[in-house]
């Protein structure tokens, strides 16, 4: 087990920069999520962390070592590929059972060594030793596999064989565990059991864990840290609900969640120390936000708008008139998109079953919670 | 003193542990593939070149550690000239490349002429028994083309049954002599013959049918779209497969050595008297050079055709060919097909007969049949065909690892100059090769010329190209993040190309190697050139037995060398076809 450290961490091939000084301090036993749009660099940090790429410059510590010239093989850094990559050759318990194998192979008498190495090609050549049976056994059975131990790997369906990665992985008791997109291959339904079974068991482990991903739901619902990435650099860091809540700007607000945000301009401060901030001429907020600033991006998610009904009590401030222009009914919630002045604004509401909905060309009125106007 | 060995030891070994651990491994492999085309292929080429000029021996390893060598290299370096090239000029080596040219510009002209007819029946008819008929049509291609030339002497020799036949016809003398040109040209053109078929075949079948259907949509009648359309698309593989049989025909050894007459000078007949009659360094070294510089021309101008030939072809992928299915076009054509094979499928029989015969002399038949001389062949030659076994087995090993070691480099690392140095063999004839290391490897440091080793070596040099095309596309398949999963788990490089790459390779390993194991128990040229007497293998018995008149047992041998090459042929498709993974 060990914390992971990247220091400006920089990647040049010949005709681009993939990185350009990535810094990352994650902790032992910590599950961090590398999140960006396609191209930002991801693949390429978790690959210099495994030892698969060389850096242009920058240092990486595994458990407080540079490990900038230990070679991929020893850096104990288990990976689970995107496309898997199982051995074809081996069956399931073979593929996981390699790492230990090898290890054998590089320890031991000399003739101990060239058993091992039969082993290695081919399992008519030799049995393996009670100890990895057992391990192996046991990783197996950890991720519910124990009774495929003997099929071909080609006879798996996705989920196992995702599954038998995992295993792979974890059998070697890696330092950090590395997931590059590791359940992009997967249907909606076996992704959302996958994120389960893999949070639960780097918690089990306590295991530190480097996830890369594309997906911001996946991000935010697995990891303790997010990293938000782009065109080779980190953005952001922080955990999910600071993410959220907090973006630090407008690529993150936009990637960790959908948005609206709009220019506005700082007016001054109120009375209650809330930040006036004008957008059009119509609408002026009020934000507990602080800024310096005077032009400022001002950020609503859409869940944070509250529509007001007759019943509701009367609100004063951030109170806006509004038409509705398309109802979208999700099934936990619906989705207005409205008009305010001009702007177009996403708002969402749990859906009640004895509210009725609105329909296109409805005027209602809504509330945005000073809280929830965030100015970055 | 044992003590202090003993406390010494331990400590020592470590340090060169820890030394070794600080080495790539795969760098070192590198390498070792490195040295080996350098020693075993640029060397021995760079060598016979300065050779050339010199006309004496040149000792290049020498040099580097002898300075009483390089001094007497340096020496005869400067005493360089074109001399020895003015012996082309006029003389036994301007009529021996003149005749050789010769013989394969012929033997292509004729071949393709021949296989346009066939090529068309296979690809454009429904030619029946279509199937069978491929089959024939690869057979002469696995024939040694020695044994073909034994075939022959049984049909045309002065008692040959075709010519004692041609006789009872009324008519005299021979219908074809068997120590002729005439009959060197038959051999190579009916046994060289589907080189050029089957990328024939391709080309017809590829030619945009989609112009043709144009055409015949402007009322064209078929033969007329045939001649106009179809033809021309196709004849940029028809230039492709004749420059193939060029180079095929041009460094053919088995045939000319057996039935060449005293009078026919051929290019790879001469250099062979030269290196093996006369130990005439000069004129080997210079016939060499010019051999393996026609190779290169006709095998660069076959490349440079086949390129430019790709974008004109895949512009489209053809739906459904029409087949041509008049009568009279099959029919004719079947008449055609089976008559090309007349004549190489009648020289595997006569081989077959007269290695079951007690005796044939001027009759049709053999006098009686008899499984003596298969008993002779096992019995007396039982260590030929073990040699055969051990040199095609040891060719193998040197060429399974060194093209496996290749492929990586090249799929993964991009390693050109790997991949441009171990396609050189292809343009060097094997006799050319042969001089090359007979007189490279002929003194210290590296004194290697008459033992097995070097022999080996030479087959696997020879037929790299071979294996590195069957590994090189398997390596291509297999995705790098399985190699990287397995260093990922601990594995050095080294150890994960063996444990996972290697296997995986298998299929195109083995179909490679069998194919390599075939070619060397058919190859004539080198062995005949280079094998040392008590590792003579089977190729070697055949024609020392030819040459001596043995031609019973000669032909029980050659039968053998068929139908192992058969059987391992068979073997090697049936894997390529259904690849393991
Ligand atoms: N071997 C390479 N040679 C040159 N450029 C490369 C190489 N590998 C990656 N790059 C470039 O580096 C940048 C980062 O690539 P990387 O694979 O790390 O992206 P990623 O964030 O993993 O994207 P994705 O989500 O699509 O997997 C890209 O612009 C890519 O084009
Ligand atoms: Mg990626």
């Amino acid at each position: 087990m060990g914390s992971v450290q990247v220091k400006n961490l920089v990647k040049k091939y010949d005709k681009a920069i993939a990185l350009k000084g990535v810094d990352l301090d994650i902790k032992e036993g910590e599950f961090y999520a590398l999140l960006g749009p396609s191209g930002c660099g991801k693949t390429t940090t978790m690959r210099c962390i495994a030892g698969f790429e060389t850096p242009t410059s920058g240092e990486i510590l595994i458990g407080d070592k540079v490990v900038n010239n230990v070679p991929a093989n020893r850096r104990n850094c288990g990976m689970v590929f995107q496309s898997y990559a199982l051995f074809p050759h081996y069956n399931v318990f073979e593929n996981v059972a390699y790492s230990l194998t090898i290890r054998d192979l590089y320890s031991g008498s000399l003739g101990q060594r060239i058993k091992t190495f039969g082993r290695l090609m081919s399992k008519r050549l030799g049995k393996p030793t009670k100890e990895i049976e057992k391990k192996v056994q046991d990783a197996l059975d950890y991720v519910e596999l124990g009774h495929l131990a003997d099929r071909g790997v080609n006879e798996l369906s996705g989920g196992q064989q995702q599954r038998v990665a995992l295993a792979r992985a974890l059998v070697m008791e890696p330092s950090v565990l590395l997931m590059d997109e590791p359940l992009s291959n997967l249907d909606k339904k076996l992704r959302n059991t996958m994120r389960t079974t893999i949070r639960k068991i780097q918690q089990d482990l306590k295991i530190t864990t480097i996830f890369v991903t594309h997906d911001q739901e996946e991000a935010m619902s697995m990891a303790d840290h997010v990293a938000v990435m782009r065109d080779g650099e980190i953005v952001q860091m922080a955990t999910p609900t600071e993410l959220y809540s907090n973006p630090k700007d407008p690529f993150v607000a936009d990637f960790v969640g959908s948005s609206n945000i709009y220019k506005g301009q700082v007016l001054k401060k109120n009375e209650k120390g809330n930040t006036v901030v004008k957008i059009t001429d119509e609408i002026v907020l009020e934000s507990e936000t602080h800024t310096d600033k005077s032009e400022v991006e001002v950020l609503v998610r859409p869940e944070g708008i509250e529509i007001i009904r007759e019943a509701s009590t009367p609100k004063t401030e951030n109170v806006v008139e509004a038409k509705v222009k398309v109802s979208t009914y999700l099934g936990p919630t619906i989705r207005y998109d409205i008009e305010l002045d001009g702007m177009d604004v996403m708002v969402e509401e749990e859906f009640q079953p004895n509210t009725a909905l609105y329909k296109e060309g409805d005027i209602i009125k809504v509330h945005l919670p000073s809280e929830r106007v965030l100015l970055i | 003193m044992s003590s202090v060995n003993q406390d010494k030891q331990p400590k020592k070994d470590t340090k060169f542990r820890g030394w070794l651990r600080t080495i790539d491994s795969l760098k070192v492999m590198k390498w070792v593939v490195y040295l080996f085309f350098f020693l075993f292929l640029v060397l021995p080429l760079v060598s016979v070149f300065l050779v050339s000029f010199t006309g004496q021996p040149v000792n290049l390893l020498g040099s580097l550690v002898n300075p009483d060598i390089m001094a007497t290299n340096i020496e005869r370096l400067s005493n360089a000239s074109f001399e020895h090239y003015s012996l082309l000029l006029g003389g036994t080596y301007f009529s021996a490349l003149q005749n050789s040219l010769a013989l394969a510009i012929g033997v292509s002209i004729l071949v393709i002429l021949m296989c346009i007819p066939l090529a068309y029946a296979f690809a454009r008819t429904t030619m029946p028994y279509k199937k069978t008929l491929a089959a024939l049509c690869t057979i002469p291609l696995i024939v040694p083309t020695f044994i073909s030339a034994a075939g022959f002497i049984i049909m045309f020799g002065r008692t040959g049954w075709v010519n004692t036949m041609y006789q009872s016809l009324g008519f005299d003398g021979v219908l074809i002599d068997a120590y002729s040109m005439t009959s060197i040209v038959l051999i190579q053109v009916f046994f060289f013959f589907p080189f050029a078929l089957w990328p024939m075949v391709a080309a017809f079948k590829i030619a945009d049918i989609s112009l043709e259907e144009a055409s015949n949509n402007m009322g064209a009648k078929n033969w007329s779209t045939m001649v106009f359309i179809t033809f021309p698309l196709a004849i940029p593989g028809i230039i492709s497969a004749a420059l193939l049989i060029f180079t095929v025909s041009f460094s053919d050894f088995g045939t000319p050595i057996i039935l060449a007459p005293d009078g026919l000078n051929l290019i790879v007949v001469e250099a062979y008297r030269e290196i093996s009659g006369f130990f005439n360094w000069a004129g080997a070294s210079i016939l060499t050079i010019v051999m393996v510089a026609v190779a290169a021309i006709f095998f660069w101008l076959q490349r440079y055709v086949t390129k430019n030939m790709d974008y004109g072809t895949l512009s489209g992928k053809p739906k459904g060919t029409k087949l041509n299915d008049s009568k009279i076009v099959t029919r004719s054509l079947l008449v055609f097909t089976i008559l090309v094979l007349v004549l190489p499928m009648s020289a595997i029989f006569s081989v077959l007969l007269q290695s079951f015969a007690t005796t044939w002399g001027t009759g049709l038949l053999p006098r009686g049949f008899t499984m003596d001389h298969y008993a002779t062949v096992f019995t007396r030659s039982g260590d030929n065909i073990l040699n055969s076994i051990l040199l095609a087995g040891g060719a193998l090993i040197i060429s399974v690892i060194v093209a496996t070691l290749v492929s990586y480099f090249v799929v993964r690392e991009n390693t050109s100059k790997l991949d441009f140095m171990s396609s050189i063999p292809l343009i060097v004839p094997g006799i050319a090769l042969g001089i090359a290391y007979i007189q490279t490897f002929n003194t210290a440091p590296l004194q290697l010329t008459g033992t097995a080793f070097l022999l080996i070596v030479a087959y696997a040099v020879r037929r790299m190209p071979y294996m590195i095309r069957s590994t090189m596309g398997t390596m291509m398949a297999i995705k790098s993040d399985i190699e990287e999963a397995a260093v990922n788990l601990g594995a050095s490089k080294l150890v994960a190309i063996i444990t996972v790459v290697g296997p995986l390779m298998l299929p195109g390993i083995a179909a490679g190697s069998i194919l390599v194991f075939v070619t060397v128990i058919k190859e004539t040229s080198i062995t005949v050139l280079m094998a040392p007497s008590d590792w003579a293998p089977m190729s070697l018995m055949v024609f020392q037995n030819l040459l001596r008149g043995e031609v019973y047992t000669a032909s029980a041998m050659a039968m053998l060398i068929i139908v192992l090459v058969i059987i391992l042929q068979t073997a090697a498709n049936k894997i390529t076809k259904n690849s393991l993974y």
